[in-house]
């Protein structure tokens, strides 16, 4: 009986403290509708013996979508909105592009993928158990691990590193696969301009 | 002599007591309407098919629930569970393996590479090395993605496209841990439960469909929430509740008023006692013999049964009319003086009933069965116990005495001047009523279910995207990889109806089991392409990277078969029927009859394909069935009419006229009323043929006998109402059958005495 009590005080103290720490992660970000910045992506691939660079830059709409467009090893723009996927190589002609309406996975996919990037630890928290800690002033660091079977079949698991924004994503894949992508030069502005607001309405 | 008989039925009686006690501690009643349906005599293929096809879902109970937004849709959900789980529910969850597609991910892996969805092949065989090379550094350097393998297994990222068709031929998708899909408006989770019984015994009290209505309760609850269920389980419970319902109402019905009409004519309890026995010996005969010939009883024929309590009784009944005010010891003479008639009457309405067996419906043929058992029954009953038990006096009741004087007020058509307008306008009327028959031959006929649970089935099938049921392609092949290749040829130009908004899609076996010259081609196709891509991808890295080796040999369809992708379409396989193979290949998304004739014509000069319309054939077929008993009912008269000629000479046609006239003026009402003649209604008319000559039988035989009248005016009214109450039947086919015979009936009894002898004339 003592230890049936001294396990539901130990699950009752970490279900607290869960709640805490989603809170106080809650209050550093700043969770602005337009964050636009610089991405350095490290990628661990199986197969290559040396990590994939790749550095670029990015716009996220809140409630629009996402612009990732890569500037090196070479020239490609992906766009991923809530209707649709499309990458596309400047040189060479490659492009593919994923419709929603007909992939709702995608839908889904999205969602996720913006509540990591903009730190939305309540949507997170229904589909990842989440753990971390507050780190000094104003910054802090999670770590995610799927609970969502779709997302486990991908991901092993997941950290994020941040303060006011998300500084740092760090992706496990389940093949071994891993990357790491770092943003810089975080800015809230300017607004989109005439061609990413037309991407971001497709 | 009488009581050896007595003795040996008594035995037989016993038997069919012990018979009875069994069958129903372990009653085996059909309720599908499938089961009612014929063997395909073109293709029985098809039966096996669709058999196939409905073995598959016979306890599932699939329901979707729905709310405006996603949040609302889950606690929906979660109410709907609760209720359905609540204690007394026969229900359980369905067993969903979350393993099984990791399993069928694993399975495949190895011929990962001849995997390709048609749009892929297109796309493989025409882009440049450029297109390639690129595709492959994107997907390279893409964040994350949803790879279900390694880099080099799979460098263009084909793989997922692939299982995304696959998926795609469900609406459903996983989402939070639960099956979605959104459509009309809603957001949807789909839940699957089972009924954890398979039988169900009569009169049970819908305890799946009370659960479901509980969980529409609780998700109605909910703003906008609502809850769509289909399944086996509800239609046999419908079934099961409707038909104990029309049997009580049509059995007990009859039952009580062939019991009053006893006790109005004879003012004793032993003709009610006799006459009650000899009906359930009747019904009990019937039950058993059916039981005995056919694997399972359909409950359309134990509603069916319920109107022979109005016709067996006919025997009890000229039994004790022509036994009332004749001393006791005279009663063997009465019955021998009766058996001829009697017998005469039985052989036409025995045969009668089995000619509605000549139709290959096998639930028309246990109807048949049921009714012919049970005649024969009763009149074994009558003949062989009433004259052993029925002892004592007799006296004429008043009653009788009425019925019985009335004969002589009766109107009785002669060749006078007077009657001929009456006749001339009979035949107007009866010509007019013809003239507008129209016909019509539908398979929902036989369909009794409740409005709200089709409508359900199509709301479900609809959001779903399930495949139709009823049309369908059937591929046949020499060997396995034949029917594939035949399949493959077939998709091709369905894929183009597709395109045009004709269907939405389709599931052939071969999207998932592609024939070996498939996957020989796929295989050479993307290993040229993919070797390109990962050769301009180590140009652009700098690195060595390589493509993963695959099977050397192709995916058969034992391995397949057996494999745990294998259920996602197993049902569609038939595999070896006599010395082919076949398959069927099920379309999705079918909008309205209107595009059925170009499914049709996708199967022109395709060898093996054979494109199934089950609606369609069965209507034909009921069609063609309606001529054929339409003619029969015909040679019926006719040969009816030599039976009487043999017995009656020239006053044949006093027993004759009646049943065929009373025939043209029922078609007649169904003409001007606008209610259509269909293959039931033919059916209800070759009955009446049977049972309309009988009174005109025992007029002929026994003409000035008030006693003969009494019996008929009596058998009249309870054949009446045993069928007029058939009438009453949620089967439209039970409907139509009812009403036939209720007109015919009427018209021929009124019209039967109106040919009668004139008086103190005799047959002999």
């Amino acid at each position: 009986m003592k230890r049936l009590l001294a396990l539901a005080c130990v699950l009752l103290y970490t279900t607290a403290s869960a709640s805490e720490l989603l809170t106080g992660v809650r209050s550093r970000l700043a969770d602005p509708p337009l964050l636009r910045g610089q991405f350095e992506q490290k990628k661990t691939v199986a197969g290559f013996k040396k990590p994939l660079l790749s550095r670029g830059e990015f716009l996220l709409s809140r409630g629009k979508g996402l612009l990732w467009d890569t500037r090196a090893p070479f020239a490609a723009t992906l766009t991923l909105t809530r209707k649709s996927l499309s990458a596309e190589q400047k040189t060479g002609g490659a492009a593919y592009h994923l419709d929603a309406s007909r992939e709702p996975a995608l839908a889904a996919m999205n969602e996720f993928l913006f509540a990591l990037l903009s730190g939305d630890v309540d949507s997170l928290s229904t589909r990842f158990r989440v753990e971390g800690e507050l780190v000094g002033a104003d910054g802090w660091r999670l770590t995610l691990t799927p609970t969502d079977a779709g997302l486990a079949r991908v991901f092993r698991g997941i950290r994020l590193e941040g303060d006011r924004f998300v500084r740092q994503v760090q992706l496990e894949e389940t093949s071994g696969d891993s990357s790491l992508i770092q943003f810089t030069q975080l800015a809230q502005t300017p607004p989109p301009g005439a061609t990413e607001t037309e991407r971001l309405g497709k | 002599m009488g009581n050896r008989l007595a003795i040996v039925w008594a035995l037989l009686v016993l038997a069919v007591g012990v018979h009875q006690v069994r069958f129903w501690r372990s009653a085996r009643l059909e309720t599908d309407i499938l089961a009612l349906l014929p063997e395909d005599e073109q293709a029985p293929q098809v039966g096996a098919a669709t058999r196939k096809l409905a073995d598959e879902s016979g306890r599932q109970l699939v329901l979707l629930v729905g709310a405006p937004d996603w949040e609302s849709a889950q606690r929906a959900a979660e109410a709907a569970t609760e209720a359905l789980s609540q204690a007394g529910a026969p229900l359980e969850p369905a067993r969903v393996d979350a393993t099984a597609l990791d399993a069928a991910v694993e399975f495949y892996r190895p011929y990962r590479d001849r995997l390709l969805t048609p749009a892929q092949r297109a796309w493989l065989a025409s882009a440049t090395p450029e297109e390639l090379g690129g595709t492959a550094l994107m997907k390279l350097y893409q964040p994350a993605g949803a790879r279900l393998t390694d880099w080099s297994d799979d460098p263009l990222g084909l793989w997922p496209d692939w299982w995304a068709a696959r998926a795609a031929e469900n609406e459903a998708r996983p989402r939070d841990g639960r099956l979605w899909l959104s459509g009309e408006g809603r957001e949807w989770v789909l839940l699957t439960w089972q009924s954890q019984v398979s039988a169900f015994a009569l009169g049970d009290d819908a305890k799946v469909t009370a659960a479901v209505e509980r969980a529409r309760a609780a998700v109605a609850a909910i703003p906008g929430g609502r809850l769509v269920a289909a399944g086996v389980p509800l239609y046999a419970e419908a079934a099961a509740s409707q038909a104990s319902r029309e049997i009580s109402t049509i059995g007990l019905g009859s039952l009580v008023a062939v019991l009053l009409l006893v006790w109005l004519t004879f003012r004793s309890l032993r003709p009610i006692v006799l006459v009650g026995v000899s009906l359930m010996i009747g019904c009990a005969v019937a039950l058993s013999v059916t039981a005995l010939l056919f694997d399972r009883v359909h409950l359309l024929t134990l509603v069916f049964g319920a109107s022979l309590v109005g016709v067996a009784e006919d025997y009890g009944f000229h039994y004790f009319a022509a036994r009332q005010g004749k001393p006791a010891a005279e009663r063997g003479r009465v019955m021998r003086f009766l058996l001829p008639g009697m017998l005469l009457a039985l052989l036409t309405s025995v045969v009668a009933y089995l000619a509605l067996g000549l139709a290959p419906f096998p639930g028309l043929r246990q109807m048949a069965v049921f009714a012919a058992a049970g005649l024969v029954g009763a009149f074994l009953t009558v003949l062989c116990w009433f004259p052993t038990f029925d002892l004592g006096d007799l006296p004429v009741t008043a009653f009788a005495e009425r019925v019985s004087a009335s004969l002589s007020r009766w109107p009785r058509i002669t060749s006078e001047k007077r009657w001929w307008p009456a006749m001339a306008g009979l035949l107007v009327v009866s010509a007019g009523g013809l003239w507008r028959l129209e016909t019509r031959d539908d398979l929902r006929q036989l369909q009794g279910a409740p409005a709200n649970l089709l409508e359900d089935q199509r709301e479900l099938g609809r959001l779903l995207g399930l495949p139709s049921p009823a049309q369908l392609f059937l591929v046949e092949g020499e060997d396995e990889e034949q029917v594939l290749q035949r399949e493959v040829s077939l998709k091709q130009r369905l894929d183009a109806l597709v395109a045009d908004g004709v269907l939405t899609g389709y599931r052939a076996v071969s999207d998932w089991l592609p024939p070996a010259s498939q996957q020989r081609a796929d295989a050479e196709l993307s290993a040229r392409a993919e070797q390109r891509a990962v050769a301009a991808v180590a140009a652009a890295t700098g690195e060595e990277p390589s493509r993963a080796r695959f099977a050397n040999d192709v995916l058969t369809p034992a391995r397949f078969l057996s494999s745990p992708a294998a259920p996602a379409i197993r049902q569609q396989w038939l595999g070896p029927l006599g010395s082919k193979q076949y398959s069927v290949l099920m379309l999705r998304g079918l909008e309205g009859p209107a595009v059925l004739a170009r499914l049709a014509a996708a199967a022109h000069g395709l060898e093996g394909v054979r494109w199934v319309d089950k609606t369609e054939e069965i209507s034909r077929l009921m069609g063609r069935y309606r001529r054929l008993m339409g003619g029969l009912i015909v040679a019926g008269y006719l040969a009816v009419l030599v039976m009487l000629l043999a017995r009656f000479k020239r006053e044949a046609w006093r027993a004759w006229v009646p049943s065929a006239l009373g025939t043209l003026l029922t078609l007649a009402f169904f003409g001007w009323v606008g209610e259509p003649l269909q293959l039931f209604t033919v059916l209800g008319l070759l009955l009446l043929l049977g049972m309309g000559v009988d009174y005109g039988i025992f007029l002929l035989e026994h003409p000035g006998d008030g006693s003969a009248w009494v019996a008929v005016a009596l058998a009249g009214v309870s054949t009446l109402l045993s069928f007029g109450l058939l009438g009453l039947s949620a089967t439209p086919a039970l409907r139509t059958f009812g009403l036939a015979m209720l007109l015919g009936e009427v018209s021929i009894w009124i019209l039967t005495p109106c040919f009668r002898m004139p008086p103190g004339k005799d047959i002999t």
